[in-house]
């Protein structure tokens, strides 16, 4: 065999860097775990979700860091900091943008995948371990967007903390601690800040990172559901390996969701409000988005007084989590065909457009307001 | 016998084609857009619209003929000669512009109607029992949501109706099986769709990528191309001159020996006239 420096082909040189990790860490063994897993029934559109929710979280991390470098997490200069991030670093507006929508996006995922899996009958034995840490994850990426929201200390961000620290405030025995731990004193200002960066850079992303692999852990344990639709004999002779044509539609959807998120950056980019200040001005103070609906719902008269608030902040959204986190274990039925589940057919749906309604009305409202 | 396209409904057979030729013609679709947008020009109007559109048109046409191959073969078991995007694409183009301009109109009329109607009723009733402004915006907004969806809705099945006609009629007019059993040529058209060499067709999707990429980076704006109207970057005072501390040193010092010069002149000048004598013309 040639040596390297005497004419080596380039190829045969990578074989030989493949083949000295390999022996070391089982390179191919692990590749070949990676990739050819089966997939009952074929690859699908529907199975996207999932790979474009790790890419999100990916990219979420890459910008996140790039933030970091100009960033500073002070009440003097986190303001500051934005404005030169958005005005004077090279693309710094675009990295911020992306950020910003990313996390979105990432949402907008999140619910998707889970629909998904409501959907197909996919949390159903054996695999309710991989529901019930999904539902972790869900409540990770929602603090994610709440800790991520304060840190540019414009008045939008100041004001989203306030309100989503009043509706923690609500849950009884521990609202009062939880709201006080966050805010670190009677009103948000620095001792807020530090602390919503921390868990917003430290303790969120390393919490996701544990929760993910375990979720993809128990994943390849149980192997993928598969449709919903056909016989095993059916599902058996259509099973397809993850490479090469699941790996394709992932790589697809994953860059349209880029490609996605890129265009909204660029159509609707990051400008800030003015600095954060107790005084809320002309402004009227309301969550982010996804936070919307629950914001409309404490409007109503009927859930007006310390009662009233206490149901639609704490008690609603507390029992509809605990009923999905115990949905594997009441719902024991084998049938996962959507279509043949009415009751879970039409709740999805009344969840669905009562949250669509209500983000529409709270909008709507604002511009009344305004 | 009666022909396999006959057996499937024309709403689900025009469902099935246009959602999954919306979804593959997509991501080629925002590449474009996003060059656009990287370029600071708007996809949505001038020039970018007819660019977008442009582009678009081709892309509609090649992702319906993928798609309706597939379904064609995998689903009814016939294939189809000669050019099928085409042949859809305008006919799904026509009825969609058709439909889209009557449907614009009306459904723009029932939201109207709706709103006056919600707003009149909330009026008379608001004159029996107060109604608080949350409970109202809601209550009105699924007044005439309500209505406007389902007009929505009702032109999108009517066009997918008249589609899904028009599909099934060119099923059976240019569809044929073949000799060559279901599975042979499912398995051929999948290998046509799917190269065999993976690792080939990953290579190339990345180089690609690598080179839109490059195009997107060059075309991206350094700074924001979206300064706030309303809360502009308060703007620095130009940086006063550099001060050289070696250089002042030196001007005070040659402006200090000056000034010695000067103060030594005028000793020697007031020194001459004090040696004059006192009594000189007297």
């Amino acid at each position: 065999m040639k040596r390297k420096g005497k004419g080596v082909p380039l190829g045969s040189f990578l074989e030989r860097v493949v083949a000295f990790v390999d022996e070391r860490v089982g390179l191919k063994t692990l590749q070949a775990k990676m990739l050819n897993e089966p997939i009952p029934g074929g690859s699908r559109w529907a199975y996207v979700f999932g790979s474009c929710l790790l890419f999100i979280f990916i990219m979420q991390a890459v910008t996140g860091v790039l933030l970091m470098f100009y960033y500073i997490p002070s009440a003097d200069h986190a303001y500051a900091s934005t404005q030169f991030i958005i005005h004077e670093v090279d693309y710094g507006w675009f990295i911020l943008s992306y950020h910003f929508w990313g996390s979105s996006a990432m949402v907008v995922m999140v619910f998707a995948h889970m629909s998904q899996v409501f959907l197909w009958g996919a949390y159903k034995t054996p695999r309710e371990m991989i529901w019930l840490i999904g539902l972790g994850l869900f409540g990770i990426v929602m603090a994610f967007g709440f800790t991520g929201y304060l840190l540019p200390w414009d008045q939008r961000a100041y004001w989203a903390t306030t309100v989503g620290v009043e509706i923690m405030d609500k849950t009884p025995i521990v609202g009062d601690f939880l709201a006080r731990s966050l805010k670190g004193g009677p009103t948000p200002g620095q001792m807020t800040l530090s602390r919503f960066f921390v868990i917003h850079v430290m303790i969120l992303p390393a919490a996701l990172m544990g929760l993910a692999g375990l979720h993809l852990f128990l994943f390849r344990s149980a192997g993928p559901a598969g449709p919903f639709r056909g016989t095993p004999e059916e599902l058996k002779a259509k099973t397809d390996f993850f490479f090469p044509r699941q790996v394709w539609k992932d790589i697809v959807a994953m860059a349209t969701v880029f490609m996605t998120i890129c265009a909204l950056a660029f159509i609707e980019p990051v400008q800030l409000l003015e600095q954060a200040t107790p005084d809320p001005g002309d402004y009227h103070p309301e969550p982010e988005w996804y936070f919307l609906f629950l914001f409309q719902m404490l409007r109503w008269k009927i859930f007006s007084g310390e009662f009233g608030q206490f149901v639609a902040a704490t008690a609603i959204p507390g029992a509809f989590m605990l009923l999905l986190a115990a949905l594997p274990f009441f719902d024991r039925s084998p049938e996962r065909n959507i279509f043949k589940r009415p009751v879970a057919l039409l709740s999805w749906t009344v969840v669905m457009l009562g949250i669509l309604v209500l983000t529409v009305s709270a909008i709507l409202n604002r511009e009344f307001l305004d | 016998m009666s022909h396999p396209a006959t057996a499937i409904s024309s709403v689900k057979l025009a469902w099935a084609l246009s959602w999954a030729a919306f979804w593959t013609g997509f991501p080629f679709k925002v590449i474009v857009a996003l060059l656009l947008l990287a370029a600071q020009v708007h996809p949505w109007e001038g020039a970018g619209l007819i660019a977008l559109l442009a582009v678009s048109v081709p892309i509609d046409i090649w992702a319906l003929g993928l798609t309706a191959r597939t379904f064609f073969l995998e689903r009814m078991g016939i294939e189809v000669r000669g050019p099928v995007g085409v042949g859809l694409w305008w006919q799904g183009a026509a009825l969609g512009a058709g439909m889209m301009g009557i449907a614009y109109y009306t459904v723009g009329a029932v939201a109207a109607v709706c709103q006056k109607a919600a707003a009149a009723t909330f009026v008379a009733v608001k004159k029996i029992i107060p109604v608080p402004i949350a409970e109202q915006i809601t209550i009105e907004l699924l007044m005439w949501a309500v209505p406007a969806t389902v007009a929505i809705i009702v032109f999108l099945l009517i066009w997918l109706k008249l589609f899904g006609w028009r599909i099934k009629r060119f099923a059976v007019a240019s569809g044929q099986t073949s000799s060559a059993s279901l599975q042979e040529r499912v398995r051929e058209w999948d290998n046509w769709r799917v190269p065999a060499d993976s690792v080939l067709m990953l290579v190339s999707f990345t180089g690609v990528a690598v080179l839109l990429t490059v195009v997107f980076w060059v075309l991206l704006p350094v700074t924001t191309p979206h300064p706030h109207e309303d809360y502009p970057l308060p703007k620095l005072a130009a940086p006063k001159k550099p001060v050289k501390p070696e250089e002042l040193l030196k001007k005070t010092e040659t402006t200090l020996v000056k000034a010695e010069a000067v103060l030594e002149s005028l000793e020697a000048d007031k020194a001459k006239e004090k040696k004059k004598p006192a009594g000189k013309g007297k």
